[in-house]
């Protein structure tokens, strides 16, 4: 516990500065973004080439902390241009109307299944089935890229051209206390693959100089495990115990590489450890253990779980319980609720920001796309959603989804939810516009000291409003007042 | 065929002989029916078809008949082109693999004399297409006549398309893009031979330049060797023969020229977005055959695939829009989308193909239009094969495959009363 409260202030703080240098410069990537940069198709694309689309008049969520009231969105050939206001829109441009409305980077959902690839097979950018009803409602639901047997694939519609953003990054390793011989030979795999790397650092110094030395045998070591270490890949483990995600929070942290923990469900107990490893934490809020009752520490479920997590430094990515489209038993609960799952983390302490990311930036760096979706920056796919509320609450419709710069979900013409509240007409330009201003109000939370000053001022109005009506008979006029 | 072609002959000598002898050859006949669904010129009332020697001559309204022709006069009948099911295994085994054999054809399955096409052709039937089995690429279809003792009278026309079967996947579409590697491979053979052949030709004659060699168009390049060697022997009198395509290769080079229509099997939108990625920007004809299912999907992209012109197999059938329970008819929202829509027998059993023309029928209560369904049963699947010349519609110049009915022929209750085959009734009772 103490190292929780201890850490969180430098945690606020880092978050502060991050806020900031990507509000400031929209440029900013992410970090080993251009490391990444492997797929051609991204540096074609900068070419200045495509079809203009722009979103305007919306509140842009960037999903890197900042808001932009009623800012445009421009994006060319499928990627993000400029992002702001007083944006000139190309006469040509499809342009997408947002006035009154929310626009969010495109959800990411990791480990869904039967959404791109509901024909079978392995080969998804050969079965990616762009008509199937699963893709339109995973639209529907905000999703624009999902992973699928650790493939990042792009819900695109209507096309089959580029749906594949990143194969086989993650490496999913089995490290359990009920096996405990291949959790040893896991350890051993990651000491022998340190000690060559460590060895061959060592040779490519001392090469300078000495240029008869041997290069160091990479016989024996995990390919894997030498993936892992050098960045290349990512390690997933499942794990769901305090004894387990410990044991990895250890290694991770002795052979200084940054694992996932997916399940996590006792992840909380540990919260300091995982996140002095730098872990990624993929967690269901709505999940429930009973604390095993042999052991007298803290353990089981708990709605607080992805809030301390957060608080300890560690990447919260939020997963649905059926990573299927399931409208049956438990629907509300299946792919398609991936926000309001979200919001059940908020319910324990998440910050609202944090559960935005949760569903966006955070499942995307664990999939390695970070540097294409995940959050609405110059340079990125110009994958978003437009929403009639806030994304975390559960009243708020998906109106229009935009993945790679095209419309590809409209509220109002699919079967789905077209009949659940239209989207609302603009309001007379006269007209006071309550949604609008209740939206500012939630998000403009971390002014709170000083809006408290600003609060009482409208319990002070009710008292002076009633003489209103008796001094304008007199003025005749407001402007006189 | 060559005997029954002798006898022709001499069938057309005797009725040449008789014709100059009597104003009425033997073989003239006049039908005179209540109605006749032309099919490429709508229906007229009051028809007369004038047949001779098995090809339709005339046709109109209450055209005046010569004396001394015989007249086949039933005003209470409706004519009709025979019906052409360019798609069937009838009567035939439907297992195969999934293997790439575009060079096979069905012609050693076909058992002449099968009671099937009797049956059949008591339905109405007078064309069928016969395809090859199994996935994959199994192989081209040839078209019959359902009557005649051998195969030789019974074939119309081999290859008449290629069959070929499709689906959203790895294998599928590396099938494809393989058969398509290999006409490229040929074609750079070809332009490698060609060079050498030009090469050979200045060397060996400076002063003698050959006009072209067209090596594409060539497909009879029988003795490439012995040409070779008897080039550089004898000079360049030759002209250019490229070299003979592999048997894999050549149905290949058909579809490229025009000269092969492949049917492709698709079962789901998906499957034609991952054919056109498949085929990425080869230029060629195709047509298609949807698998009608309860929840098709196909409704997606019905607008490009009639933009691109593609003739559709499918039965007549109603399906669902996915997930739901709203119904739609895809055969009439494709004709009415502006493809050509072949409909075909729900199933390969009798039953279906008495059925066939009920259930297109059907189909037109629900918004198909009188038109295309006629069309879909007839002249469509004649064009499918490439015999559109032949067969599918009553005009001057088209074989006498007729069809006689008591009624409308898309209302259920009409019943068959004859049938035609190049102007022979061969079931049904007719007295003149």
């Amino acid at each position: 516990m103490k190292n929780r409260s201890n850490s969180s202030p430098a945690r606020a703080a880092a978050f502060l500065v991050a806020a900031l240098m990507l509000q400031g410069a929209a440029f900013a990537q992410e970090a080993g973004a251009e490391a990444q940069g492997e797929d051609a198709d991204a540096s074609a694309k900068k070419n200045d080439e495509g079809d203009w689309f722009a979103v305007v008049g919306g509140d842009v969520y960037t999903g890197t902390g900042a808001v932009l009231r009623g800012a445009t969105v421009l994006s060319r050939g499928g990627t993000i241009r400029k992002i702001g206001h007083d944006i000139e829109v190309p006469s040509d441009a499809k342009v997408l109307d947002a006035s009154g409305l929310r626009v969010y980077p495109g959800l990411v959902a990791l480990n869904a299944r039967g959404v791109a690839n509901r024909l079978g097979g392995s080969d998804y950018a050969d079965t990616f089935d762009p008509y199937s009803q699963n893709l339109v409602l995973a639209l529907a639901a905000g999703i624009t890229t999902v992973s699928e047997s650790g493939v990042a694939i792009k819900l695109k519609r209507r096309e089959v051209k580029g749906v594949v953003v990143r194969e086989r990054y993650l490496s999913t390793l089995n490290y359990t206390s009920n096996n405990p011989r291949s959790k040893s030979e896991l350890e051993q795999k990651f000491e022998a693959a340190s000690k060559y790397l460590r060895e061959y650092r060592d040779y490519e110094e001392q090469k300078k100089t000495n240029k008869e030395l041997k290069e160091p045998s990479a016989r024996g070591v995990d390919p894997t495990i030498r993936a892992i270490l050098e960045n290349r890949s990512m390690a997933r483990f499942n794990s769901t115990t305090r004894t387990d995600l410990l044991g990895i929070a250890r290694l991770a942290q002795k052979y200084k590489f940054r694992p996932i923990v997916e399940g996590a469900t006792e992840a909380w107990t540990v919260a300091d450890e995982l996140g002095r490893a730098g872990a990624y934490a993929v967690i269901v809020p709505r999940t429930r253990r009973d604390k095993s009752e042999e052991l007298l520490r803290a353990g089981g479920s708990s709605i607080e779980n992805a809030a301390l997590l957060h608080r300890s430094g560690v990447q919260v990515a939020i997963q649905a319980t059926s990573t299927f489209v399931d409208l049956g038993g438990i629907a509300g609960r299946d792919i398609l609720h991936l926000p309001i799952e979200a919001g059940f983390a908020v319910r324990g302490g998440l910050p609202e920001q944090a559960a935005l990311e949760g569903i966006t930036i955070v499942p995307a760096r664990i999939l390695g796309v970070e540097h294409r979706v995940g959050s609405l920056e110059v340079g990125k796919d110009c994958d978003l959603i437009v929403l009639d509320g806030d994304l975390l609450h559960y009243q708020a419709l998906v109106q229009y989804t935009v993945v790679d710069g095209k419309l590809v979900y409209e509220k109002d013409k699919e079967l789905y939810y077209a009949h659940i509240r239209p989207r609302p007409t603009a309001l007379p330009a006269d007209a006071p516009d309550a949604r609008r201003d209740k939206g500012e109000e939630a998000s403009d939370a971390k002014e709170e000291g000083e809006e408290t000053s600003g609060d009482e001022k409208p319990e002070d109005e009710p008292e002076e409003k009633p003489k209103e009506p008796e001094d304008k008979p007199e003025d005749g006029s407001e402007d006189g007042r | 065929m060559r005997s029954n072609s002798l006898l022709l002959s001499f069938l057309s000598v005797a009725l040449a002989a008789s014709a100059t002898a009597a104003p009425a050859p033997a073989d003239l006949l006049a039908i005179r029916v209540g109605r006749a669904e032309t099919v490429s010129h709508g229906a007229i009332e009051h028809a007369v078809l004038l047949v001779e020697d098995g090809v339709i001559v005339a046709v109109g309204a209450d055209l005046p008949v010569e004396r001394g022709i015989p007249v086949l006069d039933r005003p209470e009948w409706t004519v009709m082109p025979g019906l052409v099911l360019p798609y069937s295994r009838l009567g035939l085994d439907g297992r195969a693999g999934a293997e790439f054999n575009p060079e096979v054809s069905p012609a050693a399955e076909i058992l002449p004399r099968s009671e099937d096409y009797e049956d059949v052709l008591e339905f109405g039937i007078t064309t069928l297409g016969i395809y090859p089995p199994g996935n994959g690429v199994p192989g081209q279809a040839l078209a019959l006549r359902p009557k005649g003792d051998s195969l030789k009278e019974m074939l119309i026309e081999e290859g008449v398309y290629l069959k070929l079967y499709f689906r959203a996947d790895a294998r599928s579409k590396k099938m494809v893009k393989d058969a398509w590697a290999k006409v490229d491979e040929y074609d750079e053979k070809v332009a490698k031979a060609k060079e050498k052949w030009t090469k050979d030709q200045e060397k060996s004659k400076s002063s003698k330049k050959p006009a072209e060699g067209e090596k594409k168009d060539d497909e009879k390049p029988a003795e490439k060797p012995a040409e070779k060697s008897a080039e550089s022997s004898k000079g360049a009198a030759k002209a250019f023969v490229p070299p003979p395509p592999d048997d894999k290769v050549k149905p290949f080079l058909r579809v490229r020229d025009g000269k092969l229509l492949p049917l492709v099997s698709i079962s789901q939108s998906a499957d034609w977005a991952h054919w056109l990625d498949a085929i990425g920007e080869r230029k060629f004809d195709f047509a298609l055959r949807v698998v009608m299912q309860r929840d098709l999907d196909l409704y997606e992209v019905q607008e490009e695939i009639a933009k691109r012109g593609c003739m559709l197999v499918m039965e007549p059938e109603i399906s669902y829009q996915v997930g739901t329970m709203r119904q739609r008819n895809l055969p009439a929202e494709f004709a009415n989308a502006g493809a050509k829509v072949v409909l075909i027998p729900r199933g390969e059993e009798l039953d279906a193909h008495e059925a066939w023309r009920r259930d297109v029928g059907e189909l037109v209560k629900y918004g198909l239009s009188r038109e295309a369904a006629l069309a879909s049963m007839t002249l469509n699947g004649a064009a499918l094969m490439g015999l559109d010349k032949q067969f599918g519609s009553l005009e001057k110049g088209k074989v006498a495959n007729l069809l006689f009915l008591n009624g409308d022929p898309l209302e259920p209750a009409t019943q068959v009363v004859a049938v035609m085959l190049d102007g022979q009734i061969v079931h049904g009772e007719v007295r003149q």
